[in-house]
């Protein structure tokens, strides 16, 4: 391989190495101990992140290949005209699976991980904060996943389009199992990517080299801090959407029956609140892949940095203002559709500023036409002609001519396979020498590319005129004559070009991957970022300081050092698996966490959470219950050994530097993954107001419906006084906990307990005083609703009453006193949002109805 | 996180925080008005659909030209001894303010051209 020279990039100061040389005897026999994998069956319970990594990509890669291979069995039956190679029945099936596999069971956790896998090694940490939670969403996402897909194989496959509409896929009309296959078999997947996206925050933030500032942060990250940022402000939408949909075709509750007060446009919303940005969730980390390959191709610094990061950012935002925009032919004003029209075409401008920024880095280096240069290009070509027929279709009117045709299939294909399928083979071919022995081969990389290039423009460039000329998706034949006969061949075997460049890539994953643990192929690209730096199970030897973007040109002698174990924290300071949490803002050191290492309690939880899903799905309640329990059963067992205490005096990493082994409050990690975890829980709530406000405007005279009585005032001021209560008892618990002296005071179990018998008292009473007034949740919308904020408080203060027994049971085994007490703070973020929650839901409940009654 | 941290995030996030709540607003006005057939509602001796679009927008723009000052200021005033990240979400909020102005007024352009609830 031809392979350019060192950049002559600036060179700042290298800083002083922190710890001096020669290390001492067993420091780095300690370490490699600390971090060695389990051996025999126990390798599945391994949790490093270049395990889990690597499991999570291959995995995303087999529903890859499984998708297209329904994509080629649709494209077959379209081949001809007039076909019968498979009924109207079963492609039903096909387009709905290959939709929902590619987009929630590939594009997702791919994006998710590959960066599993590259965070850590880009940002130099030893793993992510939370292993096991990554371990548990990999599980739970391939047991789930695999299942799901199976039910192809037994005609039960949902069959309403990925985007399920109801009232199509309401009970009505889709009364068979295959709607609640995609309604509930897919739930293990949102818990999967949101647990993902939790994981990759406090990642980004938190667990930094040294010196590695906001300013220096690798591209990727920014766009993996925005997208698991979008996770998390997303998928509550359609969370909520499933939940919904779900009860209505399980209990009856009309949340989209029109003839019972219900609208199925509510579910479009809420949908498309997640299904658009849901397109930038899988672009944006895409386009972090593209700004780390391009510098390193061309041998010189990203033109623009601040620029990019500013279009990821406003990416982020801007996304959110498009969702209407697949509602288009839906009726809505013509002034709301404006809006979304707008928001569409200014979101344009942040994916140009990256487009201009890749091109000006191109230009100002010298491009190696490598493969993943290849992929860029082909990414840059693609993207770029999706883009510019997504901006056709943002305009109203062309999009009520497109709309529903083969243009859109077009448009769409070429956003999502240029946006993100060419970028991600180009990482494939980049990164690859980091986890194997060897790097793929140019060659065959070239044919890879060629094919799937060409293959993807002869497949979809012909769409754009068969949806123009009138073909609509989703009909699994035409008749002769209609002009579509010799478009829909070409592109019949435009996608068979593209199924061989991913069969030559498999040939050529065969003939070249080696799994590397310590003995990578190393840095053949002559690559300036971390993930480059030798390293082994865990991860670098020591925590490098960085004073650059590209620390691998700019400290020469960084590898080494590194190696040698000059830099912080180069042994185990607890004998355990550990990492360096660093501030986020500055990266500089706080204190090391104590990382768990592996166990079966995440895969356990993971099949059994799985289980439950599906189980449900096929009515086995009971036996799903029974899984739910155990799932919750195996993860109190995962959490008994976390919060370990301060199990030695504050330790020195290097450099004079002394951290403490372990914090708690705002510090702390797992303080941050509550707090968004809280926002998680925050939009679902804010999704289900905003239904019960949308059901409103749909039934503006009827809200209540004539003959339904509000409770009186005295239930939900009661109810109020009950939750403000209980957090009052904890807030107290807190101030006993607090201070130096580690006796735990007999009165914080009380405290919690009587604080447990309020909230409940709280929910409970809410309940009692709807239901005594004779509303029932399935003969009008308003019921529903109204149940449906009542019943999502008490899944809360359910969890409550988990999480509060499980600090009591700490508390009487010893493992919470006033220094180690992070289960407790988790607990009390959790009981005020539950309290918080609750107060908003009777407010509205309550006093919606009584406010609007003059409308 | 600080409070001083804190307050430099929304700072620098100021200007897209201005456009999402100009979006929330116009989007949540025009959907109930339209929905409670409001269309010939008037506010200020206008449209209130209208009304309300332009107000928003205007108070929108203000916060984020507010924003994109006072990051301008502040990049002015730093000395070359501030530390990089403070730097860089200096500079990072003065061109999200910058993008957001233009955002924010192209979001609130239809309601010069449309009709309130056709």
């Amino acid at each position: 391989m031809n392979l350019p020279e060192r950049p002559g990039a600036f060179s700042p100061q290298e800083p002083d190495r922190p710890n001096p040389l020669p290390r001492p005897d067993g420091e780095f026999e300690a370490l490699e101990k600390a971090w060695k994998a389990p051996r025999g069956l126990s390798f599945i319970t391994a949790v490093n992140n270049t395990y889990v990594g690597l499991w999570y990509v291959a995995t995303a890669f087999l529903f890859f290949i499984l998708a297209g291979i329904l994509a080629l069995i649709m494209r077959a039956q379209l081949a001809a005209p007039e076909s019968d190679l498979v009924g109207h029945d079963l492609y039903n099936q096909l387009f709905t699976m290959h939709g929902t596999v590619m987009m929630f069971l590939f594009a997702v956790p791919a994006v998710e991980a590959a960066s599993v896998y590259l965070l850590p090694n880009m940002q130099a940490a030893r793993d992510l904060p939370f292993p096991r939670l990554s371990a548990y969403a990999f599980w739970a996402y391939f047991v789930g996943g695999l299942v799901f897909f199976g039910t192809i194989f037994f005609g039960l496959s949902p069959d309403g389009g990925w985007f399920m509409y109801p009232p199509l896929t309401g009970s009505k009309y889709s009364p068979a199992e295959n709607a609640d296959w995609w309604l509930l078999g897919i739930g293990f997947i949102e818990i999967s990517a949101i647990a993902g996206a939790i994981e990759i925050i406090v990642g980004v933030m938190k667990t930094r080299a040294v010196g590695m500032s906001l300013d220096k942060l690798p591209v990727y990250s920014w766009a993996m801090l925005v997208f698991a940022v979008m996770i998390v402000i997303g998928f509550p939408a359609i969370i909520l959407g499933t939940l919904l949909l779900e009860m209505e075709r399980a209990f009856d509750w009309p949340f989209f029956i029109a003839e019972r007060g219900g609208d199925p446009l509510l579910w479009q919303h809420l949908f498309w609140f997640f299904g658009h940005p849901e397109v930038y969730i899988i672009f944006l980390p895409a386009t972090g892949m593209v700004s780390m390959i391009v510098p390193a191709m061309a041998q010189t610094p990203l033109v623009g940095y601040r620029l990019v990061v500013l279009a990821l950012i406003a990416t982020g935002f801007l996304s959110f203002g498009l969702w209407v925009h697949h509602m288009f032919a839906t009726g809505l004003p013509k002034m709301s559709l404006s809006f979304f029209s707008a928001a569409s075409t200014a979101v344009a401008v942040p994916s140009g500023i990256q487009v201009f920024a890749w091109i000006a880095t191109i230009a100002s280096g010298r491009m190696k036409l490598t493969t993943p240069s290849l992929f860029v290009i082909g990414f840059l070509f693609i993207f770029t002609l999706g883009g510019l027929t997504g901006v056709m279709v943002a305009m109203a009117p062309f999009d009520w001519q497109a709309h529903d045709s083969y243009f859109v299939v077009a448009h769409l294909h070429y956003v999502l396979i240029g946006g993100m399928v060419f970028p991600l083979f180009a990482a494939f071919y980049y990164w690859v020498p980091v986890a194997s022995k060897r790097a793929l081969s140019e060659r065959l990389g070239r044919w890879v590319f060629g094919l799937m290039f060409l293959g993807v423009n002869v497949t979809f460039l012909p769409m754009h005129v068969t949806g123009l000329i009138g073909m609509p998706r989703r009909v699994y034949t035409y008749p002769v004559g209609m002009g579509w006969d010799a478009l829909n061949l070409v592109s019949t075997v435009g996608a068979f070009m593209i199924a061989a460049g991913v069969a030559v890539f498999l040939v050529d994953l065969a003939r070249n991957f080696r799994f590397a643990g310590e003995d990578n192929a190393g840095n053949v690209w002559n690559a300036g970022t971390l993930e480059w730096l030798p390293n082994g199970n865990y991860a670098t030897r020591s925590i490098p300081a960085v004073v650059s973007r590209d620390p691998l040109w700019d400290q020469p002698n960084l590898p080494k050092d590194v190696e040698d174990g000059r830099y912080y924290l180069p042994g185990t300071a607890t004998g355990g698996r550990e990492a360096l949490v660093t501030s986020p803002f500055d990266a500089t050191p706080q204190y090391i966490l104590q990382i768990p290492g592996p166990g079966w309690q995440p895969v356990l939880a993971a099949l059994f959470t799985a289980a439950f899903f599906l189980l449900l799905t096929v009515k086995l309640v009971m036996l799903s219950v029974v899984c739910g329990v155990l799932a919750v059963g195996c993860v109190i067992w995962w959490l008994w050994e976390t919060d370990p205490g301060p199990v030695r005096p504050p330790a020195h990493i290097g450099g004079g530097i002394v951290v403490p082994v372990y914090v708690t409050g705002p510090m702390n990690h797992s303080w941050w993954a509550m707090i968004v975890l809280m926002v998680v829980y925050g939009m679902v709530f804010t999704c289900l107001i905003f239904s019960y406000l949308f059901l409103w405007l749909v039934n503006p005279g009827a809200w209540p419906p004539r003959g339904v009585d509000l409770p009186e005032r005295l239930w939900p001021v009661a109810s109020a006084m009950l939750y403000l209560a209980s957090a009052a008892l904890i807030a107290m618990a807190s101030r006993i906990l607090r201070g130096d002296d580690r006796r735990s005071p007999r009165s914080v179990p009380i405290l919690i307990a009587a604080a447990l018998l309020l909230v409940s008292g709280a929910s409970a009473t809410d309940l009692w005083a709807q239901w005594r007034t004779g509303l029932s949740p399935s003969t009008h919308a308003y019921g529903a609703a109204v149940y449906a904020i009542v019943s999502l408080q008490i899944f809360f203060v359910l969890t409550t009453l988990v999480m509060g027994l499980y600090t009591i049971a700490r508390w009487l085994a010893g493992r919470l006193d006033s220094i180690r007490r992070t289960t407790f703070d988790n607990t009390m973020l959790f009981w005020s949002y539950t309290v918080g929650q609750g107060l908003v839901g009777l407010a509205v409940v309550h006093g919606f109805p009584r406010l609007i009654g003059g409308l | 996180m600080t409070r001083r941290r804190t307050g430099q995030v929304a700072l620098m996030l100021a200007g897209l925080l201005a456009w999402a709540v100009q979006f929330t607003v116009i989007y949540g006005a025009t959907s109930t008005l339209c929905g409670l057939d409001r269309a010939d509602a008037t506010l200020l001796g206008t449209g209130a659909v209208q009304a309300v679009i332009l107000i928003t927008t205007f108070a929108a723009f203000l916060a984020a030209a507010a924003a994109l000052s006072w990051s301008l200021r502040t990049q002015r005033r730093m000395s070359g001894q501030a530390a990089p990240a403070d730097r860089f979400m200096t500079q990072a909020g003065a061109l999200i303010g910058g993008l957001s102005l233009i955002a924010i007024l192209w979001q609130g352009l239809p309601a010069l051209i449309l009709p309130a609830c056709a």
